[in-house]
């Protein structure tokens, strides 16, 4: 829109035409106090604390629904606005508790600082104050409604950012409250985000409560690595220690909005299972050692099992996909120095032949602005809760969305369809949609491809590909371990090229990319991670890993790396029995927020970040211990003095996936196929020790679903045990299908 | 008297189709369906006419109807407000009692000329025999192939349903009524956008009050001449004026605008044998009160009322005698909006309850010195900040009355009793 002038306190400002008057001054930089105004959320004009004076309208008008026009006169702190702000003031705080003292909001409270400026000192109201009772609404927000302002940022943040309306407002007059209508309380995966936005102390953090003011303690910006956004936040510490998470405003990552498992999961650095001294074990004894003797030991270990023997092949280094992009190179890189490419961070797959080997090219931000979504194997609300929210936006903004998914999931934005199919009938549903597609272009059909005939439901696919402009398709974490994994990547490869569309795999989490990026894989004459289990080697170095999440068997994982003759090396954050039972050494390192490092999230950008805290105190960073391993074993080119360095030798070349042009596999089996995935807030070690995530109901996630007739198949019952997880009996997953969410160890196959 | 829309009251069945049609009924509207009357003709017989919006507010509705984007590709609505929730007022509901069909007609023709194939009336919700009037009414019509779809191959479309309400005062307010027909909870929105660019649906929408729709057919055969010249300048036709309080004779008149008050007040038989008249509230318990002395001398039209100090607003003028005290009337209106304030916006929400409060106080007698000015300045400071005209409505009553009865206030407060012995 073009540019107008408008005055504002007597100087001329351009803006665009029917802008919101706040939105000027916002960007003048002239203060007019709100409450209900939120930048990232629909305007609701009700705390009536932006009142400013138009020239020529006879009330106040709210500046922050106030559209501009060409030649408006707008004062800002005239008389009559002033009357106005201190009228509103003293309404707001009639009834609002005046002791901030106590309140968990206090300092960094919008009221508190209006109040100070716009406010008067003596309160003429001499009536009794309302007083809510609060209710329990979940382990995560506190409340303390008597506080709430009703300015509805909260309840507008769920019916239009979460997608979810869990607040809302009940009541009229001075009944009105703001409450959760459901009686669950407050469970979405994006819920944190209400603490941030409400301007008052209704809502805080509970896990936080009464520990601190906020300007005890110190702001440090760190990147968050639980899943393929890399949301950017603000860790506040005290004392060594990270006591709160908010969001960072970020628009081309998260925006201004954050995970509930970005915000909460600090809790577990603080938990009692920390890994905090290096242990050597000595006849099958731990001992505590210091660092000195901890690390030669592991150098002795190394020299003598496989580096002085000339069996260098047989060591081999598995990594957790959390591990920077620092970690991955150092550790990849000692081992190549080395000699051996037995390399790799993909544990949770069954067969690596059989991979989702497929590229993303489309930035967070583009998702907004795709017409057309194909989703298949992914519940992206609870696994990329920030792709999510972008996806949500799309949908709003009119993009269609479809889904391929082995069960129906709760999703947050209109689907145009749900097609719920057994894992074994995806390859051919999408090799029918490829047919149709290359049909419509005459185009020649394969020979894989020539008997196939096309259901309806295909041809509804296939033409909403073909129609869209812009359209992306996902493919997601349950086709990990699909039977005809790569078959499905290649079909979806071939579809997105025949259609012009972008793809986005986010088939694999946390900092996946990094481990890409860094060849964190095997070499030519390397070992994936399953031949290494299977072979059994003489030495192995671990990262960060623990066998009951992290394995696709645990229980062959653990006896592998049990073997007398291998030698272990483990690096944890947590103490786990798995890893003290297979390990001859244990070495502490530090977890989230305690090193330096950087994360590449789903578009290629390498985010990097400081430590905000130091670990505790024999605990330490896993870039250094990588690099005073080698510098034991005497390898050139470690160097280092801190982590940047590390970052700066690794060139981003821009990982490319190539897919696999193995003979497509699209036959239809009937046998039971287990997708198993950890719940959302069991993905990594530290989310699994926050507690207060983990009283959630998302955290308490751990079933076994599948429907009746499977069950039968199964000859299991509703709570039965299945693969150790409580069956829950539910016809809206596909049949032969087990989906399995857990956030316990995993015993048994998956 | 009665001349437009209680033209039929005195015939058996009024509000059956036969009587309407037998004196003229869908007379304008065959017209419309034949072809015979264009958007531009109505709406210069409206502006003609000098009818006002009969809801409150007084807008120009032959005005207010140019306003709709009438050739934009969207949706259209109409929306008749028969919220009649004003303390005082009870005309809509006899409109739709013993004329419903110059309700739907008239809403027709705004279809028409606003280019709005669907409409909605809003009827109160403790108003069941009104409600089933009209659903009767609106059988007939669909029934007769007066509305619908492409009526009778004419190319013009209106369809109406009507929506009961639930009880909240606030669903009157424009906006938040078309919240509550969207299933929302009943809270008044921001302007602008104004219901004419963003209204029922995100769509443009005209609303109009009962009386305003049930007056268009009648001015509309007759010319709106002749229905200006009925009313006084400014004031164009007659009005219904609901008489209420401490008269005889309570009822609502249909008489031309600019009767003298006292000839009103006589239609309604006067005040109670022995008693005085005290004070007059002439447009719905939103507008100021006024002196015995002022209202009679007072003519009842738009200029009239606003000379005399108060507002026409829904033309409910509530009487009261010197047994009133005016302590207590004052409480009892706080009240109602304190109950009725949808809450949203701070200074409505905050300040309602804070003037009956205070108000309640004194009544029990608690009252202090600094009470008046107590409440002045905080009916000062909710006027004219507030979302809707609710707050002002709340804020209104308390100045004029203290303007014009502050001694009663001073008097309750100093001996903790009234001054009235009623
Ligand atoms: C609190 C409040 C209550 C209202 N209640 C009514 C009502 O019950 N009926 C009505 O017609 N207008 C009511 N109005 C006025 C409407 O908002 C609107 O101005 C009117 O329906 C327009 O119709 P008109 O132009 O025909 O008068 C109310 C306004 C407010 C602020
Ligand atoms: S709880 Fe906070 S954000 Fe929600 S309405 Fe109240 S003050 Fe606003
Ligand atoms: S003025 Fe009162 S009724 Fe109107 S929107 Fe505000 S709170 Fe609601
Ligand atoms: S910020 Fe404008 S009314 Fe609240």
């Amino acid at each position: 829109m073009a540019d107008i002038e408008i005055e504002i306190d007597g100087n001329l400002v351009s803006a665009k035409a029917g802008e919101m008057l706040i939105a000027v001054t916002d960007r003048e930089g002239i203060s007019v106090p709100r409450f209900c105004y939120h930048k990232k959320l629909s305007v609701a004009a009700n705390c009536r604390m932006c009142l400013v004076d138009v020239e020529g309208a006879p009330k106040p008008q709210p500046a922050c629904s106030t559209p501009i026009n060409e030649g408006m006169k707008v004062h800002t702190n005239n008389e009559k606005v002033k009357a106005s702000q201190k009228a509103v003031m003293e309404f707001l705080l009639i009834n609002h508790p005046l002791d901030c003292p106590i309140c968990d909001q206090g300092g960094e409270c919008e009221l508190q600082d209006v109040a100070m400026d716009y406010g008067s000192d003596v309160s003429r109201f001499s009536e009794g104050k309302r007083v809510v009772v609060d209710g329990d609404i979940g382990p995560l927000i506190q409340t303390d409604m008597t506080r709430c302002i009703h300015c509805t940022r909260c309840v507008r943040f769920g019916a239009e950012i979460g997608g979810i309306m869990e607040m809302g407002g009940t009541g009229r007059g001075e009944d009105l409250k703001i409450e959760p209508f459901l009686a669950e309380g407050i469970q979405s995966e994006l819920s944190g985000n209400m603490i941030d936005v409400c301007p008052v102390g209704a809502l805080t953090s509970k896990p936080f409560r009464y520990e601190l003011r906020t300007w005890q303690m110190n702001s440090v910006s760190n990147i968050a690595r639980h899943d393929l956004t890399g949301s950017n936040i603000v860790t506040q510490t005290y004392k060594g220690r990270v006591k709160r998470i908010v969001a960072k405003d970020n628009d081309s990552v998260n925006e201004t909005w954050i995970s509930d498992r970005d915000r909460f999961s600090y809790e577990g650095l603080a938990h009692e299972n920390r890994l905090l001294s290096p242990q050597i074990k000595v006849k099958g004894e731990w001992r505590e050692v210091s660092w000195d003797e901890a690390l030669e030991f592991a150098m002795r270990g190394l020299t003598d099992k496989v580096l002085n023997t000339g069996e260098a092949n047989k060591l081999g280094a598995l990594a957790s996909n959390t591990a920077t992009l620092e970690e991955f190179h150092l550790l990849q890189k000692l081992l190549r120095e080395v000699g051996s490419e037995n390399i790799d961070y993909r544990l949770n797959i069954k067969d690596l032949e059989n991979t989702v080997t497929l590229e993303s090219n489309i930035k967070l931000a583009g998702l907004e602005g795709v017409d057309h979504v194909l989703i298949i194997g992914s519940n992206p609300r609870l696994e990329q809760p920030m792709i999510n929210h972008r996806l949500r936006k799309a949908s709003l903004s009119g993009a269609s969305i479809d889904v391929i998914n082995v069960m129906a999931f709760d999703f947050n934005y209109q689907l145009n369809s749900e097609n719920i199919v057994t894992p074994n009938q995806i390859a051919f549903m999408l090799a029918e949609v490829l047919k149709l597609i290359l049909q419509a272009s005459n185009a020649e059909i394969p020979e894989a491809l020539s008997k196939i005939e096309a259901s309806d439901t295909a041809k509804q696919l296939a033409d909403r590909l073909l129609d869209a402009d812009n359209s992306v398709i996902i493919l997601g974490e349950h086709m990990v371990n699909n039977p005809q994994a790569s078959s499905i990547a290649q079909l979806i490869n071939e579809i997105a090229q025949q259609t012009n569309s972008t793809t986005l795999n986010i088939s694999a989490t946390a900092n996946s990319m990094a481990g890409d990026l860094t060849e964190f894989v095997p070499g030519k004459k390397g070992l994936d991670a399953n031949a290494m289990l299977a072979t059994g080697l003489k030495a192995y170095i671990l990262l960060d890993v623990y066998p009951h999440f992290d394995f696709h068997h645990p229980a062959q994982a653990i006896k592998a790396l049990s073997k007398k003759d291998a030698f272990v090396i483990s690096m944890n954050s947590f103490k786990d029995e798995a890893v003290a039972q297979y390990s001859d050494v244990m070495l502490p390192i530090a977890s989230f927020y305690e090193t330096s490092g950087s994360h590449i999230n789903i578009e290629g950008k390498v985010q990097s970040f400081c430590a905000s805290v130091s670990a505790p105190s024999d605990v330490k960073p896993a870039w250094k211990v990588l690099k005073v391993l080698a510098d034991l074993l005497q390898l050139p080119g470690f160097h280092f003095a801190n982590s940047m360095q590390v970052t700066s030798e690794i060139s981003n070349q821009g990982h490319k996936q190539n897919v696999s042009n193995k003979k497509l596999d699209i036959k239809v089996k009937r046998s039971v196929n287990v997708i198993w995935q950890k719940s959302p807030y069991a993905v990594d070690a530290l989310s699994r020790h926050a507690s207060a995530l983990q009283a959630t109901k998302i955290g308490q996630m751990h079933s076994a679903s599948m429907n009746k007739a499977t069950a039968k198949k199964l000859e299991v019952a509703e709570n039965d045990n299945y693969l150790g997880v409580p069956v829950s009996i539910r016809e809206s997953v596909a049949n032969n299908c087990v989906f399995v969410n857990t956030n316990k160890p995993i015993r048994g196959e998956l | 008297m009665n001349e437009v829309c209680f033209k039929n009251l005195d015939k058996k069945k009024c509000y059956s189709l036969k009587v309407y049609e037998q004196s003229g009924g869908y007379s304008i509207w065959r017209k419309i369906l034949k072809g015979e009357l264009t958007p531009e003709e109505i709406i210069d017989e409206l502006k003609a006419s000098g009818l006002r919006g009969r809801g409150g507010a007084g807008f120009p509705t032959g005005l207010k109807w140019s306003f709709m984007p009438r050739n934009a590709s969207m949706q259209k609505y109409v929306v008749c407000n028969s919220d009649e929730g004003e303390p005082g007022t009870c005309k809509d509901r006899d409109i739709l009692r013993y004329n419903p069909h110059a309700v739907i007609e008239g809403m027709a023709i705004g279809g028409f000329v606003m280019n709005a194939s669907v409409g909605y009336n809003y009827i109160r919700g403790e108003f069941m025999e009104p409600f089933k009037r009209f659903e009767g009414a609106l059988k007939e019509v669909y029934k007769a192939g007066l509305l619908g779809k492409n009526i009778g191959a004419s190319g013009v479309s209106f369809d109406l349903h009507t929506h009961l309400g639930a009880g909240a005062y606030i669903c009157g307010e424009e906006t938040a009524l078309l919240e509550s027909i969207e299933g929302k909870k009943g809270q008044p929105r921001f302007k602008p956008p104004f219901p004419a660019n963003v209204g029922l649906f995100g769509q443009p929408t005209t609303i109009n009050n009962t009386e305003s729709f049930a007056s268009v057919p009648e001015i509309l055969s007759q010319g709106g001449q002749w229905f200006a010249d009925i009313g006084v300048e400014n004031s164009g036709g007659c009005k219904l004026f609901s008489v209420t309080g401490h008269v005889q004779k309570p009822s609502n008149f249909e008489v031309p605008m600019g009767i003298p008050f006292k000839d009103l007040l006589e239609m309604a038989g006067g005040i109670k044998k022995g008693r005085k008249l005290k004070a007059v509230i002439p447009g719905g318990s939103s507008t100021p009160v006024l002196t015995a002395e002022v209202a009679m001398e007072m003519t009842m039209d738009y200029d009239g009322i606003e000379k005399a100090g108060s507002m026409l607003g829904a033309g409910s003028v509530i009487v009261m005698d010197d047994s009133t005290c005016m302590v207590a009337t004052l409480t009892r209106l706080a009240h109602f909006y304190y109950d009725e304030s949808c809450g949203q916006c701070t200074p409505c929400r905050e300040g309602t309850g804070w003037l009956y409060r205070v108000l309640k106080r004194i009544m029990d007698g608690d009252g202090k010195a600094d009470d008046i000015d107590l409440l002045l300045g905080v009916s000062d400071k909710i006027m004219g900040n507030t979302i809707c005209a609710l707050g002002d409505a709340a804020a209104m009553p308390v100045e004029s009355f203290l303007r014009n009865f502050r001694p009663e206030f001073e008097y309750y407060i100093k001996h903790g009793k009234s001054m009235v012995k009623g």
